[in-house]
């Protein structure tokens, strides 16, 4: 890939990644910017897929499909990572699950899947890796949050507790594993060009068109943001060369968030 | 106007002769971009400097238009040039005061209020200004550098939110201290017991700073109005 030639590329060669929710929008983003920085990428999703599978003979990955908020299948994966690529040397944890509801009307179930996804599942996966990052002596954890975790949003109760959460983990985890050599840090990014888009304008009953405009219109840029730009900031934490930013979130949105994180 | 060296794209740095600013100025340039530097010293390793006071508006703006004519239109600004002093606030003389804000407040403004015109007609442009974990965190014997650097994180959300319609991103970074001449090496920041507080248990450099700057400028195109914070740290 030409872009490995670029200068602002880090020279991850190398490197093993685990990017999580990987088989489509950011998470393949982030996989494809990372292979673009030279490393060696393993990618993940809920379940196998042809997009997952496309995306790992893409980039001459390893596809390890499996449910994050379940502990067993989170050692199995990364296990096979490991025995596959080598221990991993950076996590980029980009799964998510949301749905929306108002809050008397949320469902028990459904608040506990969603946190037990996006929280319990980062919770699972660092807790995985981590033996392999402390063998070698460094490590970089990249969590996606979101412009919700900072700012909350009506009716996305659980979501975005859990990437509140999720920033929490990730400021604590700063503190603790930086000693270490092991980075950790979030990204929380505003409204992205993704197939979550298609999702929101159907259930708001417009067309994809309109619903990036409306979106594109509380946003100071003037549009929203691409993948590959989320994934910009995801490659920054992820270089080696750069230790000195710890326990911190990225927000990446356009200026749409007046909140600090 | 003539065309940038070699058709490379043209950033000014301010407080390009040392530290942080001298070591954006390398990050840049090793990125391709044409770099003019700014400082009261020369800053001779960039391909194009100028000695100048950035309080002095009449004066940067008369290097703006210089470097406009010389390299080509600006399509980046990098507010690093600074200075740092601790003192009791009942030390803080009011000479003191308006020198630090009219130098960090002021040398941002004026540099801002110089390059924004041509960037606005470009219909893209980049600016970072350098503030500090100390804005964020304050710091005891800090309180004229902390208000000078606090102001410039509200004045970088207001210009971020006034020029982002028009294509212009104004973002901060805002460092832990930092391994550069401005911290003496009798300076509290660097005793051993301070190093061991921090989580990263050393000095920020300034190369990793540079490394914040330079993602703000080519990667970031999303990022507005907002603060990176590579401070070892000292502020989570």
């Amino acid at each position: 890939m030409s872009d490995r030639k670029d200068r602002s590329y880090p020279d991850l060669e190398g490197k093993v990644v685990l990017v999580t929710g990987a088989a489509q929008g950011m998470g393949a983003a982030h996989a494809r910017r990372l292979a673009a920085s030279g490393a060696t990428i393993a990618v993940n999703d809920r379940k196998a897929s042809s997009e997952l599978t496309a995306l790992a003979a893409e980039l001459s990955s390893v596809a390890v499909p499996g449910d994050v908020s379940d502990p067993e299948q989170v050692r199995a994966l990364v296990q096979r990572v490991e025995q596959e690529l080598g221990a991993v040397d950076i996590l980029v944890a980009n799964h998510a699950f949301m749905t929306m509801t108002p809050f008397l009307e949320a469902d028990p179930g459904e608040w506990w899947k969603i946190i037990e996804t996006n929280l319990g599942g980062t919770f699972h996966l660092i807790q995985a890796v981590l033996p392999g990052m402390r063998r070698r002596g460094a490590g970089r954890i990249v969590v996606i949050s979101s412009e919700w975790g900072v700012t909350g949003w009506p009716e996305a109760t659980a979501y975005s507790a859990s990437k509140a959460g999720l920033i929490s983990l990730v400021k604590t985890l700063g503190r603790e594993l930086a000693p270490e050599g092991i980075i950790v840090n979030a990204v929380a990014p505003g409204v992205t060009d993704t197939p979550q888009l298609e999702v929101d304008a159907r259930s708001a009953g417009i067309s994809l068109r309109e619903m990036r405009e409306s979106y594109a219109n509380e946003i100071p840029l003037g549009r929203i943001g691409t993948a590959r730009e989320i994934a910009a900031a995801v490659a920054l934490l992820c270089d080696f060369r750069l230790s000195a930013i710890i326990g911190q979130v990225v927000q990446v949105n356009g200026g749409s968030t007046r909140g600090r994180a | 106007m003539t065309m940038p060296p070699a058709g490379r794209r043209v950033a000014i740095v301010t407080g390009a002769a040392s530290g942080i600013g001298a070591a954006a100025a390398a990050e840049l340039e090793s990125r391709g971009w044409a770099v003019a530097g700014f400082d009261l010293r020369p800053s001779s390793h960039c391909s194009f400097d100028l000695s100048l006071d950035m309080s002095d508006s009449e004066s940067v703006s008369n290097a703006v238009s210089q470097v406009e004519q010389e390299l080509g239109p600006v399509g980046a600004a990098v507010s690093a040039a600074g200075y740092y002093e601790m003192l009791p606030v009942s030390e803080i003389t009011l000479d003191k005061w308006r020198r630090m804000l009219a130098v960090h407040v002021g040398g941002f403004v004026n540099l801002s209020r110089a390059v924004l015109p041509g960037m606005i007609m470009a219909g893209t442009g980049s600016i970072v200004a350098i503030t500090s974990e100390l804005a964020i965190g304050g710091g005891s014997n800090d309180a004229h550098y902390a208000a000078a650097k606090g102001t410039l994180l509200g004045l970088v959300r207001s210009l971020a939110a006034e020029f982002a319609p028009q294509g212009v991103r104004v973002n901060s970074v805002a460092p832990g201290p930092t391994d550069t001449p401005l911290l003496a090496p009798d300076s509290p920041w660097r005793a051993p017991e301070y190093l061991a507080s921090l989580p990263l248990g050393r000095l920020t450099s300034p190369d990793e700073v540079a490394l914040c700057i330079a993602f703000l400028l080519d990667e970031g195109t999303f990022c507005v109005g907002e603060t990176l914070n590579p401070n070892a740290g000292a502020v989570i």
